[in-house]
């Protein structure tokens, strides 16, 4: 969601009802033998249009339950969301005249702030975080599919490793060549998915790789201590491969260490480490662009059970 | 290519060699009796009853005998006559008459032809060991005991639809067909496309008469009232079974429109009774419609009714209201045509909207029928070539006359020059020609897309695309000798071609379309020079790799404002039954996502084959798969694009039209809803569904997208869409 000129008529509109009812405020709070308070009569116009606002902004929460009611555009709910939420604080400021009378009212009115307060930060994250999120992950996917691309991505660096260090006499050759045509066709059905070069895999998989003992045995070290500790965690900040230039410069050393003939698979094997960073990158970013949900949902509807509460205390009492 | 001349009962025939005796003696009006080999399979030549005699020592099978030269054929003598009885008689002595084939619909092709030999009872006692039934698929019914091992049935599987799940099993007695590795039918991996039911000559395969398609507005025909037409007469009386209701009768009054230039459409008609008149949208008032502002009180009433005008209404000014900018005239028809005449077949063959506005004329009775009976009697060579000689004279026609560039040509010269023109086909990756050859074509694209790229040592530079009514091949004809750029078919593309001299015969006598064809010349030979250093050419190659030119509806998602809620998917689910028809992964283009949600393609090789023509357009853009879908998946598996998806379908409940075990899904654009849900309940403004062309013409290059043509036939394209995200 960006808040672009597309907002212009709302941001208008929130601004001309926050303009009338501060004008009218100044009057009542001077001239009412009362004083400016919640329960005069101009003081319960001004609550219930700021409950009323707190109501709308809170029903976007059950529009989005059925989208395809034909109850106007998601987005108009949206940025009437937005403004009428954020309208909603001045307006109970003005019916409370500025003040927290007991403790119900001291709940309240703090809880209206931290609501407003998340939701202005949910909105600021909504307009800034999409758009970094688009430049910094290419190799974006489906949130909920991350662990299966995860899996999917340690399966074929496996498969490249293995492949690699395929050993060269006729009978292992011969063993590996059997199960290379199953990993095969794992690693085409990955490359398929995700394009990350993964068909030199296959390639590579039907020749053994001319390495010596020693070099095979140093990239399964390597393998095995760096690279699957990395895909199976790639949360952990401690492993050189969490850093863009760090993995460049790691796999810059392995390929000096390697013969021409097995540089495509460490290739991939290095752009298997940079998409899993893109997951990772995507998925904190993913989480904090939802996350404030979670402190701004319970505390609205908090409020506005509160708030109903109050209402009813207020009008009976 | 090289003939031969040979001799079929006594009669001079002349053809191309390598051509079978069958095929020979088709051509020539003479009719061989035949059960294995059916004219879209390959021969096998297994039954035997369409052996003739060449003068051979024995009688040979004619669809698998090559014609020679000064061959003298006979194919009704004594000696193949009894041949040919007997050999009925013997496939007789184990068919189960009348078969279920021959009680539902009277054609068992075995039955009539024995019938036809006089061979009531034969001479020859049935077989002892029983081959049985299989009733265990939900669509298909088989009768063993009713197969003549023709594998009429297995080709169809393998080599039409290419589903591999009909093979042969046993020996001698015990020979039968087979599906996967001797399965029951319902257990195998058999999709149900009922194409073997289709070929095979008997009852053997059958269909259990669960599809029920609906074609609306008309009355259902019976199966046998079909067969007496001379049009269906070679159509299996089993499909037509199967697809009750694909043919439909309808009757039209005097001044009816009975379909609509632009509309898009799925079916064709055959005239039983009566007249209608062809009418094709004039250029000249089209560009005097474009050209003229609309009035103040058009503004103002716009904004109080902004809704279209029902489609089918009458205009009052002697207009027929069609679904584009301007109304066709009704004074000046182009064509009548009468009973046995077809129409509306441009738009099953080719997938493109309707080419022409047709009116009854009198009292009229029609045949409307889906493609896939259009395609089943395509199968048939003989009528085959003749409706492919209408589409091609028509085709020609058609556009020579509405191409906007030539609306200054006389209707007389038109004729003249489609005389001169030559229909060609390419498929998509084929050269139409390269850069540097010597121009002697001009070109006119009718269908589909031709991307036109610069040559350079270090590859290739993608510097414009044409569409539909665009053209190309002048600036070398005019300007010089040889083709600047090199011409390659993105998609299935139809072009008129124009030979030079014809060409500049039309320059000379028009001066107008001279003169504006050199300007354009000019400003494209700048153009491309000014392209060529442009780094929007990468955007371009991008853009037609993802092949988005073809969409006529693409869903798109702003990824600056999607905040991947998700709220589209739940949205799409929602309005279908909890199948989501959007999965919101895909390729980008520019700041945007193109997911995997149908495209609605211009040229929708979704819609190719489908056995029961369930998967169509109706009158308007959207793509959609009706309920009598048979989840065969062969659209799934046409569309390049993986946009269509096969779900299952629990149970199989009574309510369901058909019993299958999966359905095809697609994007419909919630046909029955004002706009797509997925755009209505996005809060984030970020998914729209554009006309790519259109809306990325900013990205591409502007110059480029205004060459693809919206023209008469493909206003549709843009119906429902802004460039802002609003559809509708």
């Amino acid at each position: 969601m960006r808040i672009d000129e597309s907002h212009r008529p709302w941001a208008i509109a929130s601004i001309t009802i926050l303009a009338i009812a501060v004008i009218g405020f100044v009057p009542y709070a001077v001239f009412h033998p009362a004083g400016a308070r919640g329960n005069t009569l101009p003081g319960l116009v001004y609550g219930i249009s700021g409950y009323g606002m707190m109501l709308y902004a809170a029903l976007m929460g059950a529009r989005k339950k059925r989208p395809v009611w034909r109850l106007g555009r998601a987005q108009t709910w949206m940025r009437g969301h937005i403004w009428m939420g954020a309208l909603s604080l001045p307006m109970i400021l003005l019916h409370s005249a500025f003040t927290a009378r007991g403790p119900l009212t001291i709940v309240l009115m703090t809880l209206l702030v931290i609501t407003v307060l998340s939701g202005i930060t949910g909105a600021l994250l909504q307009h800034f975080l999409p758009k970094r999120l688009t430049a910094s992950v290419p190799m974006e996917t489906i949130y909920e599919q991350i662990p299966e691309v995860r899996g999917q991505l340690c399966q074929e660096a496996d498969e490249i490793v293995e492949k690699m260090c395929l050993a060269p006499d006729s009978e292992a050759a011969g063993l590996h060549t059997a199960s290379g045509l199953q990993a095969g066709a794992v690693v085409h059905a990955a490359a398929a998915h995700h394009g990350a070069g993964s068909a030199h895999a296959v390639a590579e998989a039907e020749h053994a790789p001319d390495l010596t003992d020693d070099q095979r045995a140093n990239m399964r070290h390597v393998y095995n201590s760096s690279i699957l500790p990395y895909l199976k965690n790639p949360d952990s900040p401690r492993s050189p491969l969490a850093s863009a230039v760090k993995a460049k410069s790691f796999f810059e050393a392995l390929r000096r260490q390697l013969p021409l003939s097995v540089q495509e698979p460490v290739n991939d094997l290095e752009s298997i480490c940079e998409e899993e960073r893109q997951l990772t990158v995507q998925r904190r970013r993913y989480l904090l662009l939802h996350s404030w949900l979670l402190v701004h949902v319970p505390l609205s509807i908090t409020l506005l059970v509160l708030g109903g509460i109050h209402a009813f205390v207020a009008m009976n009492y | 290519m090289k003939t031969i001349e040979l001799t079929i009962d006594d009669k001079q025939v002349i053809v191309d060699a390598g051509t079978s005796v069958f095929d020979a003696a088709r051509m020539n009006g003479i009719n061989i009796p035949v059960l294995c080999h059916a004219h879209n399979e390959r021969p096998v030549g297994v039954c035997r009853v369409c052996t003739v005699d060449c003068g051979d020592k024995v009688l040979q099978a004619s669809c698998v005998r090559p014609a020679e030269n000064g061959m003298k054929v006979f194919t009704a003598n004594e000696k193949v006559k009894k041949h040919r009885r007997m050999v009925l008689e013997l496939l007789m002595s184990d068919h189960p008459s009348p078969c279920a084939r021959q009680r539902a619909s009277g054609d068992c092709e075995l039955e009539v032809q024995a019938a036809a030999e006089g061979i009531v009872t034969p001479r020859f006692s049935k077989r002892v060991s029983p081959r049985g039934q299989d009733e265990s698929s939900l669509v298909i019914s088989v009768d063993h005991e009713a197969c003549i091992l023709c594998d009429r049935c297995i080709r169809g599987c393998d080599e039409i639809r290419q589903n591999h799940v009909l093979g042969r099993r046993g020996k001698g007695y015990n020979a039968g067909i087979s599906f996967d590795l001797n399965r029951p039918m319902g257990n195998s991996s058999c999709v149900s496309c009922g194409e073997c039911m289709v070929s095979c000559p008997t009852g053997a395969l059958t269909n259990k008469s669960v599809i029920r398609t609906v074609l609306p507005g008309g009355d259902p025909v019976d199966v046998e009232e079909l067969k007496t037409l001379p049009f269906f007469q070679k159509v299996s009386g089993t499909f037509l079974e199967l697809n009750k209701n694909a043919v439909i009768k309808r009757r039209f009054k005097p001044g009816e429109v009975i379909c609509r230039e632009g509309d898009y459409g799925s079916t064709a008609f055959y005239i039983l009774e009566g007249k209608v008149e062809i009418f094709l949208a004039s250029v000249s008032s089209k560009k005097a419609e474009a050209e003229s502002a609309p009035s103040l009180i058009q503004m103002f009433s716009s904004v109080f009714s902004p809704k279209k005008k029902p489609a089918g209404t009458r205009g009052a000014s002697g207009n027929i209201p069609i679904d584009a900018v301007i109304d066709l005239t009704l004074d000046n028809p182009v064509a009548e045509l009468g009973t046995g005449d077809i129409f509306g077949e441009m738009t099953c063959m080719s997938l493109y909207p309707r080419s022409a506005t047709v009116r009854a004329k009198t009292e009229c009775v029609t045949l409307e029928m889906l493609r896939n009976v259009l395609d089943v009697i395509q199968r048939n060579k003989t009528l085959r070539a003749e409706i492919e000689k209408n589409y091609r004279k028509r085709a020609l026609e058609d556009h020579l006359r509405t191409v906007p560039l030539f609306s200054s040509l006389s209707p007389e010269f038109v004729e003249q020059l489609a005389q001169k023109v030559e229909l060609i086909r390419y498929s998509r990756g084929e050269v139409l020609f390269r850069q540097g050859e010597a121009n002697t074509n001009f070109f006119l694209v009718r269908i589909g897309f031709v991307k036109l790229v610069e040559e350079h040592a270090g590859g290739e530079l993608v510097l414009a695309y044409q569409g539909k009514g665009g053209y190309f091949g002048e600036i070398g004809l005019i300007l010089g000798n040889s083709y600047r750029l090199t011409a390659t078919a993105l998609d299935n593309v139809e072009v008129v071609r124009i030979g030079a001299e014809a060409f500049h015969d039309m320059l000379q006598r028009f001066p107008e379309i001279a003169a504006n064809l050199r300007g354009v010349a000019e400003m494209r030979e700048q153009s491309n020079k000014r392209h060529t250093a442009a780094v929007s050419a990468i955007s371009l190659e991008n853009f037609l790799n993802q092949g988005l030119m073809e969409a006529n509806s693409l869903l798109v998602i702003d990824l600056d404002k999607c905040t991947r809620c998700d709220q589209c998917v739940k949205a799409c689910a929602d309005a279908h039954d909890g199948v989501t028809r959007l999965v919101r992964e895909g390729l980008r283009f520019d700041k945007y996502l193109v997911p995997t949600s149908c495209r609605h393609c211009r040229d929708p090789l979704c819609m190719i084959g489908c056995p029961v023509g369930s998967i169509r357009r109706r009158n308007s853009l959207e793509t959609v798969i009706e309920d009598w879908c048979v989840g065969c998946g062969l659209c799934a598996r046409n569309c390049p694009f993986g946009n269509i998806t096969m779900h299952d379908v629990p149970g199989t409940g009574s309510q369901k039209a058909v019993v299958t075990k999966k359905k095809a899904t697609a994007c419909d654009l919630c046909a029955d809803l004002p706009e797509p849900s997925c755009v209505y309940a996005c809060p984030h403004d970020a998914a729209k569904r554009v006309d790519p062309n259109q809306f990325f013409k900013n990205v591409i290059g502007a110059g480029i997208a205004e060459s693809v043509w919206l023209g008469s036939g493909d206003h549709g394209s843009a119906h429902g869409l802004d460039t802002h995200g609003s559809p509708r």
